[in-house]
């Protein structure tokens, strides 16, 4: 009995090492454990021999059927790993290209626009919106431009026929003219008009000049303007606003100039300037970065607000001439032809 | 506008400035300085005069040479100079640079061997010295002292500043104006021109014979007209003095009564006309409009059609200037004048706007009165252009002399206190600053009082001065002691931000949230012009809506209308980096598209994308390319940012010709007119693309929503419960009609379930997980295949449950439907 169970394993050990599939699994383990196994058969021989050699032989079996079943358990985790294997097929070269295309990438306008919003987010400036098509009440009148003011001419401002109707763009007197806003300053106006101060909005847009395209003018661009107005505010706001900007676009060492100006809708009125030494392709200590100045007590008077109350700034820049100094980008024409050696490099 | 330096220091004494302190003070006063000039010879040392004694010609093939001996005075003594110009003939004084002299352009003059001959110097032409170029050497005429440093023997140079005046500022369209302004900055006394004449003497003779009548038919757009009259002139040249400063400013001298005119409008901002008075009909000036049809031939030799809105100086019979704007060439000053008439007036600002873009005609005398003359010098500034007409071409006023209009007394006074402007200005400037810059700027304190609250500083009354018409309001005064006070000087703080509840338009949200979808989904966002030509939108939208998109005044034939879509620019960008070998297949891109419905526009928010398959894809391992539900999902997850839950809407399958989408490969869904949204989606036209000569399929979608429609403020979501106990799933396959669509079959399905299940458990859902076609099955048929899911919330389902819900719902497809289950 003893020699048959030594016999058994030694038959064993080389024969379950060298299994290579389950089915060849099943059926050796169902040679040697199954019901009617060898091993079965030797235990099942337990019965024939005399009862003082029992526990003695007893010990055995189970020893046998523990170092066989090592055997079987070894067998199907050398299977399994085979089959693991056998799923992956060759090593890949990790050096080969992945064929997808992408990343996707964010216009640099885009790139800039919530650039700044972050910033202005920061102080409590929530973004507001207003619509493309306007009319000359929004767009001109309620920012204290002069009936007969250039920029109203039909010779920089697009205009739409007479008979157009833009149904979701309110009027303000019925015989009044839709056009292209020409800035985005008419979101102010109807952010005014709708809400009650104070008041601290960012509006970003698109904003069309009757304008020849060139290498620094387009058809339509994007513009960016603040305006907050509540008790108080003051010249000194201001310039702690665009300080605040620009240090935290571009630097704690960024400095900010006013240069005084003359805006219909803002008094005083202010060009801002920007140090330049740390952007590229600026050849100049200081650039001219955008307008503002403190809202003229017409316009509040005009949208209902007391001026003797309320009182506040405005600021407005050229999004596009920012990326431009940002980036040193010297073409607009760039941000509108959109091709991907571009795009690609500003993500 | 061009303002010259030596012209300046008649007015101010800026000599001691250097030209980049006044260039910063023109700046920080609040006008752009566009370009600094500066004209004459710099300062040269080691110039001198020197007298050429003789001259050898020195052989040499390829230039004249010659070695010359020059004497350069007592100091210097005769020098040996080798000289390439021409005109280096003895007798002729000239410009020497002596060794040691360093030229413009870092020029250094040494001893040195030329030509074989020692030179000890080198005379000079002009352009050597700094001055503009001329043939040769520069002659020095009038015999100068030799060795006097040249310096001393050229006119002096001068700087002239180009700068950009702000339409507040007609005032300062003049050297007077630019003179106060600087003279405020730097605290120097400003010297106004003083005007020998000042009005006819009692006893000067009349001359009516030249000007009998002056009459002002149209007196709302001539408020003002003055006319004198000088006899005995003598037309010539200006002088030197004259030439120089319009020569500076880039004025071309003519002679000297124009060129008065011209100094005078420089000087002081107010044009004037001068006429020969014996070429005025009827000896009568009638300042009228012109009746339409009339003709004027303008100085400059075109002949101009006027309208009867245009105001026209006239004489008794026809016009002979276009009002402020330009002159006849038949009325105005030649060499035989001998008699004028000097106008000296003012015209209404929107007149003279209107006739000079009607004309297409503008002048720097139209320029000023479109921007604003100060009528209450215009007398003034009648005298001075009188003095100096006499000064200049002789001659003498007589009379009549007329004034037509009244020259209304000005006074305006504004009343600010000291508190307001450290209020407006949030940081203090002492009051006594403050009165000094009024007064710098001749804005006369009349009244200064204290205010109720003392510590609160006085309260001033401020006169304003009749040229300063822009200064209204006391917050104007609140600029005028901040220019002057300087805005590099405004202390620096910290933004200070109460909160404000809210937040970013539902616009600006939605744009992020696509954009951002998009992005990450391997897109590369583009900005296209929201212009387009109509040709392309033809093929985008309707013809009546295509009419109702179109501008008024379109600047160019290709940005002539308003985009109804998005989708045309993103395929000028695909086609734009095809056609450069760029490869590009995924663009996307948010902005606004005006959709037109019933004659009126709607202005929409809309994001779009298109896919392009990859134009000669190279790539080692081929991926599938997007197809059409590429194209549909997508969509739905732009229509989800809006707040639009897709998968309950309807579609609209693309079954005809539609605006740029391939039939049978492309849908839409949703009318902007009712649910305030639209999307469209698929293949875009295979032929459409062809002609834009575009390669390979593009699959794209565009979804866009009336800006009142984004639902931003979402109310919050509530938590819902789900079951963990498992699903019960069964599978049935249809055969139906090829034209069937799975959602037609799916909703059935849900509806029959929903009914065999009835209250026992739920059904979770049905979805098509197949669909067959070709080999085995009937032609015109397909099978469709729906796997059911059945979950209660409370139990484990069991099989005889679940089974018996199945075959009700198989009973009621066999029973009450066409289609046929396949076993």
């Amino acid at each position: 009995m003893q020699d048959q169970l030594s016999a058994l394993v030694a038959k064993a050990t080389p024969e379950l090492a060298a299994l290579q599939t389950r089915p060849e699994f099943e059926a050796a383990k169902a040679r040697y454990v199954g019901p009617n196994g060898e091993l079965t058969a030797l235990m099942k021989q337990m019965g024939t021999v005399p009862k003082e050699q029992r526990p003695a032989l007893g010990k055995l079996i189970n020893e046998t059927k523990g170092r066989v079943q090592v055997l079987l358990d070894a067998a199907l985790a050398q299977i399994e790993a085979a089959e693991l294997t056998a799923q992956l097929g060759p090593a890949v070269d990790s050096t080969l290209p992945s064929p997808d295309i992408g990343p996707g990438t964010y216009h640099p306008l885009t790139l800039v626009r919530e650039e700044m919003c972050r910033i202005l987010r920061k102080v409590g400036f929530t973004v507001a919106d207003g619509p493309e098509v306007e009319t000359e009440y929004y767009c001109f009148d309620a920012l204290n431009t002069p009936a007969d003011h250039p920029a109203r001419d039909e010779k920089d401002t697009f205009y739409f026929p007479a008979s157009s109707r833009f149904a979701n763009v309110s009027k303000k007197n019925p015989d009044e003219k839709y056009l292209l806003r020409t800035h985005t300053s008419s979101v102010q106006i109807r952010t005014m008009l709708k809400g009650k101060p104070p008041i601290r909005i960012v509006s970003p847009g698109r904003v069309y000049r009757r304008d020849t395209t060139d290498a620094t003018h387009s058809a339509n661009f994007h513009q960016l303007e603040c305006l907050y107005v509540d008790k108080n505010v003051t010249v000194r706001d201001l310039k702690a606003l665009l300080d605040y900007i620009f240090a935290s676009l571009l630097g704690k060492d960024t400095k900010t100039r006013f240069r005084p100006h003359y805006f219909g809708y803002t008094e005083p009125s202010f060009e801002v300037d920007l140090s330049a030494t740390h952007l590229p392709k600026v050849k100049k200590p200081w650039i001219e970065i955008g307008g503002c100045g403190m809202v003229d007590p017409t316009v509040f008077a005009d949208v209902g607000y007391d001026p003797e109350v309320w009182s506040g700034y405005a600021f407005g820049m050229g999004l596009e001439r920012l990326a431009m100094l940002l980036y040193g980008i010297d073409d607009i024409r760039y941000f509108y032809q959109n091709d991907l050696r571009f795009l690609k490099q500003f993500a | 506008m061009k303002i010259s330096l030596n012209w300046l220091n008649d007015y101010v004494a800026l000599a001691g400035v250097s030209n980049d302190e006044i260039s910063r003070a023109i700046t920080f006063l609040g006008f752009e300085v566009e370009g600094i000039i500066n004209t004459g010879a710099p300062k040269l040392d080691l110039v001198v005069v020197g007298e050429i004694l003789t001259r050898t010609k020195v052989p040499n093939p390829k230039k004249e040479i010659s070695l010359c001996t020059v004497d350069v005075g007592p100091a210097g003594g005769v020098k040996s100079i080798v000289c390439g110009a021409h005109n280096c003939d003895p007798g002729r004084r000239v410009p020497v640079a002596l060794p040691g002299a360093v030229l413009p352009g870092d020029f250094k003059i040494t001893q040195s061997k030329k030509y074989g001959h020692e030179s000890q110097g080198m005379m000079c032409g002009p352009d050597e010295i700094g001055l503009p170029a001329g043939n040769g050497l520069l002659i020095l005429d009038g015999s100068p002292a030799l060795g006097t440093p040249i310096n001393a023997v050229l006119p002096p140079g001068d700087t002239v500043f180009d700068i950009e005046i702000t339409p507040n500022r007609p005032d300062c369209q003049s050297h007077l104006g630019i003179a106060r302004e600087l003279a405020a900055w730097f605290k120097l006394p400003l010297l106004y021109p003083q005007e020998k004449f000042r009005g006819l003497p009692v006893d000067v003779a009349s001359r009516p014979d030249l000007l009998a009548s002056v009459r002002v038919e149209s007196p709302e757009d001539c408020p003002l007209y003055t006319a004198h009259v000088i006899t005995g002139v003598k037309i010539g040249p200006s002088p030197e003095w004259l030439q120089r400063r319009l020569t500076a400013v880039g004025l071309r001298p003519i002679n000297n009564v124009v060129d008065v005119g011209n100094y005078v409008m420089l000087e002081t901002g107010q044009p004037l006309h001068a006429f020969d008075a014996r070429k005025l009909g009827g000896a009568s000036i009638v300042v009228r409009r012109a009746t339409e049809g009339e003709k004027l031939t303008t100085l400059d030799s075109k002949e101009r059609a006027l309208s009867a809105s245009m105001l026209v100086i006239a004489d008794a019979q026809k016009p002979v200037v276009v009002a402020g704007i330009m002159g006849g060439v038949d009325s105005g000053v030649s060499a035989d004048t001998t008699d004028l008439v000097i106008e000296c007036a003012i015209f209404k600002k929107q007149s003279i706007r209107a006739t000079s873009r009607r004309l297409a005609l503008s002048s720097d005398s139209s320029y000023r009165y479109e921007r604003g003359v100060d009528s209450h010098a215009t007398l003034e500034n009648a005298y001075r252009a009188i003095d100096l007409i006499i000064e200049t071409a002789g001659g003498q006023v007589v009379g009549p002399a007329f004034t037509v209009g009244s020259d209304v007394p000005w006074q305006r006074e504004i009343v600010v206190t000291h508190d307001f402007i450290t209020e407006k200005l949030g940081f203090d400037i002492p009051a006594a600053d403050m009165r000094a810059a009024f007064e710098a700027l001749e804005l006369t304190i009349t009244r200064e009082e204290p205010t109720v609250h003392p510590a609160r500083g006085p309260a001033w009354t401020v006169g304003i001065p009749s040229w300063r018409d822009d200064l209204d309001r006391p917050i104007d005064l609140v600029e005028e002691v901040l220019r002057l006070y300087g805005t590099e000087k405004i202390p620096a703080t910290v933004v200070s931000s109460p909160g404000l509840v809210g937040d970013d338009d539902p616009i600006v949200l939605f744009n992020r949230r696509v954009t951002d979808y998009l992005v990450g989904h391997d897109f590369h966002e583009c900005v296209n012009y929201t212009l387009r030509p109509a040709k392309e939108i033809a093929a985008w939208c309707t013809a009546p809506a295509a009419t109702e998109l179109a501008l008024a005044n379109p600047f160019t034939e290709d940005q002539s209308h308003l985009r109804p879509t998005l989708i045309t620019g993103l395929l000028e960008s695909l086609k734009l980096n095809q056609s450069r070998g760029v490869a590009a297949s995924r663009l996307c891109e948010t902005g606004r598209v005006f959709i037109e419905h019933n004659g009126q526009n709607l202005e929409c928010a809309a994001v779009a994308f298109v896919m392009a398959e990859p134009v000669n894809d190279r790539s080692w391992l081929k991926r599938e390319p997007a197809d059409f539900y590429a194209a549909k999902h997508h969509v739905g997850a732009l229509a989800a940012a809006a707040g639009i839950d897709f998968a309950r809407q309807p579609l609209t399958s693309v079954v005809a010709p539609t605006f740029g989408w391939q039939t049978g490969h492309a849908a839409t869904a949703g009318q902007i007119q009712f649910g305030g949204w639209s999307a469209s989606f698929g293949l875009v036209d295979l032929a459409l693309a062809k002609s834009l000569g575009l390669e390979g399929k593009i699959y794209a979608g565009i979804f866009a929503i009336l800006p009142a429609k984004i639902s931003g403020d979402a109310t919050r979501r509530r938590f819902a419960e789900f079951s963990l106990l498992p699903a019960a799933l069964r599978d049935l396959a249809l055969v139906v009609d090829a034209a069937t669509t799975s959602t037609e079959v799916q909703k059935t399905l849900a509806k029959l379930a929903r009914a065999a299940v009835g209250n026992a458990f739920a059904l979770e859902s049905v979805s098509v997980f197949d669909v067959y076609a070709g080999q085995g099955m009937p032609e015109g048929k397909k099978s469709l295949a729906f796997s059911f899911v059945f979950r209660a919330a409370d139990r484990t389902l069991t099989d005889d449950e679940v089974n018996a819900a199945f075959n009700k719902i198989q009973d009621e497809v066999a029973k009450t439907t066409a289609w046929q289950i396949r076993k």
